[in-house]
């Protein structure tokens, strides 16, 4: 079996500011192997930016990461400022979630993919990195490509400057892609294209994907695998369909709850109908007590008692892992009750 | 009778692009005679493919953008005819809340420098326990008011911008893509503070998402756009029940749902 292209163990990413140091990211392990996506989905706050940055080593000044980092063989937090230039890129790629603040005003889209493409391989001449510019814009959909390349970020739509950074972010065929929310700016049919084109570039390169989404309708169409966080720490992980079919944190739960449906039935009189949100604020790391994270928004935490707010659950395997792959949450009920008993 | 509290009629946005040829020398048309309006209290809902000129008609709704040709009107006001002061008040009473929350929020400043910014432009004051308030609608802790934007992950920025945009209780808020970095759970929590708030309070919303469920919940009318133009308008469960033009149909087939094939 060849190695997996990322490896990340007992990672923990800490914030310092001032005298005051505190984790955002607490003892995550996951494996990705080549061709295959993992989904992140958590809460806003939870940590999924950070942690792709953590695997790019682009983290911002004042954060700290510990534990162990292996990208494509590569020792990504003991590795030098010229090996991380030459694995960035050509090992691993980041499309960001902010796709603007990715942009420099003052350079045309061009300029931009033509700087990815040189930055890796210095020898390609400035007119062949251009065209290679073109060439990517037309792969991720961009109409009359010729033209746009000359054209600068902010005379982009929203959806085109993000189709603009994952042609960026591809250039070079990454062995892995962090892709953060890359879709959440674009229609539907535009997200579907680049949907079926990450997916056609990961079969045809054999590149992994780490998806940050919080649209479970775009997980559920591309991912293999999910992890679920919450407050910096891992809350599910297993196959798509288990996480889906037969969640085993209530968190997990409450999303696939809030979620909203096209073809759902509205009953349309009087009140609009709403979404459920998770009752209750998300926490962080930091002011989470001794406990569970999720406890005091938990409507399940009732039926455990005491343990839920004093003990943090570590996470364990579940048998409903019909996959044959892995499923564990980190949850004190062995088993959730049914949908309809958590609805409540 | 009262006028809608926003008014749009046959309105045009015409950018310069740089090179072009055939049709694109004359630049780029991205309105293309556009008549829209928001009744009071009413959330219009505004879809449409990615580069239809969602964001550059929200934006013309609130003056920061000029119309090539066309007139627009908030609360019966021509708004090419107002003055510093109507311009001062237009910015009071329609607030908006852009695509791109960090490249809206100043990275020099706090979280409470912003907030208290709004309140200090229109001559007002404000309290701490306000904007702990304001934050906490939002679901934010007291503690990010002393946060800076590259302090706060994405979904965190973008309850700031809301949150800045509720501040003043405007009587419009234009909110494009609002929620689009937020995870379902906080997504329902601020889209139902906004419909309190058009309930409770008779605030109108200029809605732009691309995602339909979203809009079929929270909006009461729908426009679909397309290539500038608007091509479908009508009540949000028609829209969706039976999408009459092409561009709608398509739109609504691609949606993926969150289920697995069985
Ligand atoms: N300042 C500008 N200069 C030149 N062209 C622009 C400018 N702003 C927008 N455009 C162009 O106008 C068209 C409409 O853009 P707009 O941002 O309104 O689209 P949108 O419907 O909001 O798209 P999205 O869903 O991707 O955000 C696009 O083709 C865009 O490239
Ligand atoms: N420079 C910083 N100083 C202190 N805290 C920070 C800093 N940058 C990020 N954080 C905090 O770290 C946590 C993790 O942030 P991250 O950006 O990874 O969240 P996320 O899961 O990507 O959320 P979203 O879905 O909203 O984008 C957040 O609670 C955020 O407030
Ligand atoms: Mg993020
Ligand atoms: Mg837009």
């Amino acid at each position: 079996m060849p190695d997996p292209v990322l490896q990340v163990e007992d990672l923990s990413i800490s914030f310092t500011t001032g005298e005051t140091t505190f984790d955002v990211v607490r003892d995550l392990s996951v494996t990705l192997d080549g061709g295959r996506t993992l989904a992140v989905v958590g809460e806003s706050g939870s940590g999924k930016t950070i942690t792709g940055r953590a695997i790019m080593r682009l983290l911002p000044r004042g954060a700290g990461a510990r534990g162990r980092i292996v990208v494509a063989g590569r020792d990504m937090l003991a590795a030098d400022e010229r090996e991380l230039r030459r694995a960035r890129g050509a090992d691993v790629a980041m499309v960001f979630q902010d796709s603007m603040s990715a942009l420099s005003p003052y350079l045309d889209i061009g300029a931009h993919i033509a700087q990815a493409v040189r930055l890796h391989d210095p020898s390609v001449s400035r007119r062949a990195a251009r065209a290679r510019g073109v060439e990517m814009l037309e792969r991720v959909g961009i109409p009359e490509p010729a033209d746009a390349v000359r054209r600068f970020p902010h005379e982009f739509s929203g959806g085109m400057r993000q189709r603009a950074v994952i042609a960026m972010a591809l250039v070079n065929r990454p062995a892995l892609l962090i892709a953060d929310e890359p879709t959440t700016a674009l229609d539907v049919t535009v997200q579907a294209q680049i949907l079926a084109l990450l997916r056609e570039l990961q079969q045809e390169y054999g590149m992994a994907m780490l998806l940050i989404s919080h649209d479970f309708g775009v997980v559920a169409s591309a991912a293999d695998d999910v992890l679920v966080l919450y407050a910096g720490r891992e809350a599910e992980y297993g196959s798509l369909r288990d996480v889906f079919e037969a969640p085993a944190h209530p968190y997990t739960a409450g999303l696939r709850a809030a979620t909203p449906r096209l073809d759902a039935r509205l009953d349309t009189g009087g009140e609009r109908t709403r979404l459920r949100a998770i009752p209750g604020a998300p926490t962080s790391l930091r002011d989470a007590g001794p406990g569970c994270a999720f406890a005091p928004r938990c409507g399940l935490a009732g039926q455990v008692g005491e343990r839920c707010v004093v003990e943090v659950p570590l996470r364990s395997r579940r048998t409903s892992g019909t996959t044959g792959g892995a499923h564990r949450a980190a949850c004190h009920l062995d088993r959730l009750p049914s949908s309809g008993e958590i609805a409540r | 009778m009262t006028a809608p509290i926003l008014e749009m009629t046959d309105v045009s946005k015409r950018f310069r692009t740089p090179g072009g040829f055939g049709r694109r020398r004359h630049g780029l048309l991205a309105v293309d005679g556009v008549s829209l309006r928001v009744e009071r209290g009413e959330a219009l809902g505004l879809v449409g493919e990615s580069g239809s000129g969602k964001s550059t008609l929200a934006r013309m709704a609130n003056g920061l953008v000029t119309p090539t040709a066309g007139i627009v009107r908030t609360d019966g006001q021509d708004v090419a005819a107002l003055g510093r002061r109507g311009l001062r008040r237009l910015r009071r009473n329609v607030a908006m809340v852009f695509q791109d929350p960090l490249a809206s929020l100043n990275p020099r400043q706090t979280v409470r420098q912003t907030l208290e910014n709004v309140y200090r432009a229109h001559g007002e004051t404000t309290s701490t326990a306000e904007l702990v308030a304001l934050l906490e609608s939002v679901g934010l802790g007291p503690d990010y008011l002393g946060r800076y934007p590259h302090q706060a992950s994405g979904g965190q920025l973008q309850r700031v911008a809301v949150a800045r945009a509720l501040a003043l209780k405007p009587d419009l808020i234009i909110a494009d893509e609002p929620t689009s970095a937020l995870d379902v759970s906080v997504r329902a929590q601020i889209l139902n503070l906004l419909a309190d708030l058009q309930r409770d309070q008779g605030i109108s919303f200029l809605h732009v998402s691309h995602d339909l469920a979203v809009i079929r919940l929270y909006s009461d009318r729908v426009a679909v756009m397309q290539r500038g133009r608007i091509v479908e308008t009508g009540p949000s469960e028609e829209i969706f029940r039976a999408p009459q033009h092409p561009c709608t149909q398509a739109l609504v087939e691609a949606t993926p749902e969150a289920e697995l094939p069985t």
